[in-house]
């Protein structure tokens, strides 16, 4: 099973996606990471082939730590999981920072495996 | 679903890969000039006159061109020749998409057709202001997609009562807010019953019951509600040419009497009555 690790600084979020992961039956979730700068940490203990990160984050936001974690670790599929994935800039500037896919909130759970399966 | 742009639905919807569409975004990024490099390469101003605009916009709020015209470099008639070339010469995704042999010309009206179906229920409806605001169809589409999004995440049914100028923000059970800067200014509160809490959490966790969650799961859950709604706005904003940042969500504990409205801000308040009886609030605190 792939390994996916949760980033989201919104414990509701974290659950459902969580949730989602554990009963799809190919993934697991290996952890929960509040922050971009945990996710960076945490992606080095927990060595995940798949981060669901938010972009709107206190502290570290999502963006920053793909623009690390694009450069630290080469293997790693981020997807971005975001109520700001409709706006434009946002959009393409993670796309352009490595980011796979960017699924918009409110997510459905069918949407989010297709997506994570075609990874 | 929600608000998107049609270039991320076809990457969510597997059509294209996300490396097909940086191909065609980076081609988009070579064809689509500025407006000061369309009026450069017109011949119609020099680049050392687009920098002194360009100093000249620290210190005021108006656009390249506006600035180019009042400090001389251009007449309004070049300014409008500017923005039509810009327009006429402007490479949409779709037919960046078609150029790096993504998509087929064929393809491409299907898949807009598909994008502009499930856009659909985003298309904003008329909601009447009590005021006049220089950004009031921002604020009419922010009520708007609260509504959209009672129905789609929540379920709701409800009716929307008439927008007021509030004078205070009524403490509520409980009040979750987001800050919206950029090129507006605004806070947006949503102010929930014990009930409602109750209803937000059950659908943001997609459980039947809710009554062994911590109180700070539940507040949680009708923070992510507001950060979905505010997601949304900024999306469409951007759409509307807006520029709208959102700050993480928080809780807001007011004292019994309500909390005032800050000086130089116009508070509205959106009534939101629930089928069952039971009442949300949403309240914009606008910036002036």
């Amino acid at each position: 099973m792939k390994k996916v690790l949760v980033v989201d600084d919104s414990l509701s979020v974290a659950r459902q996606l969580e949730k989602i992961i554990a009963e799809s039956g190919d993934f697991t979730c290996v952890g929960h990471a509040k922050n971009g700068a945990e996710a960076i940490k945490m992606n080095h203990t927990e060595d995940p082939e798949i981060i669901c990160m938010d972009m709107n984050m206190p502290g570290m936001d999502g963006l920053t730590a793909l623009r690390t974690l694009s450069v630290m670790d080469k293997e790693v599929k981020v997807v971005m999981v975001t109520s700001l994935g409709g706006v434009g800039d946002k959009f393409t500037e993670a796309i352009k920072l490595g980011a796979k896919n960017v699924i918009s909130k409110p997510f459905e759970a069918d949407n989010v495996l297709r997506i994570l399966r075609e990874l | 679903m929600a608000v998107k742009f049609f270039g991320q639905f076809l990457v969510e919807q597997g059509i294209v890969t996300s490396d097909a569409l940086l191909n065609a975004i980076n081609l988009q990024d070579k064809n689509n000039l500025k407006f000061g490099e369309v009026a450069v390469a017109m011949g119609l101003v020099t680049p050392a006159e687009i920098q002194r605009a360009h100093n000249a916009q620290m210190s005021k709020d108006m656009k390249l061109g506006d600035l180019l015209v009042e400090m001389g470099f251009l007449t309004l008639v070049q300014m409008n020749d500017i923005i039509t070339r810009q327009k006429n010469t402007h490479l949409y995704i779709g037919e960046a998409l078609v150029q790096v042999g993504a998509l087929t010309s064929e393809t491409l009206q299907k898949h807009l057709d598909s994008f502009k179906a499930d856009q659909a229920e985003y298309v904003s409806n008329a909601i009447e202001l009590p005021v006049t605001s220089a950004n009031g169809k921002i604020w009419e589409t922010t009520a708007d997609l609260t509504y959209k999004m009672i129905t789609r995440v929540l379920g709701l049914r409800f009716r929307p009562g008439k927008c007021t100028l509030a004078t205070t923000i009524p403490p509520g059970f409980m009040l979750a807010a987001m800050d919206m800067v950029g090129d507006v200014e605004a806070r947006y509160i949503i102010s929930v019953s014990y009930g409602l809490q109750k209803t937000i959490a059950k659908a943001i966790l997609g459980e039947e019951s809710v009554d062994d969650e911590p109180i700070e799961v539940l507040e949680d859950t009708v923070m992510e509600f507001v950060n979905v709604v505010c997601g949304n706005v900024a999306a469409k904003a951007s759409q509307m040419g807006v520029i709208i940042n959102i700050e993480p969500p928080v809780t807001l504990h007011p004292p019994a009497a309500g909390l005032p409205i800050p000086e130089g801000y116009t508070a509205l308040c959106f009534p939101i009555h629930i089928e069952d009886g039971d009442t949300m609030e949403l309240h914009l605190l606008i910036k002036e």
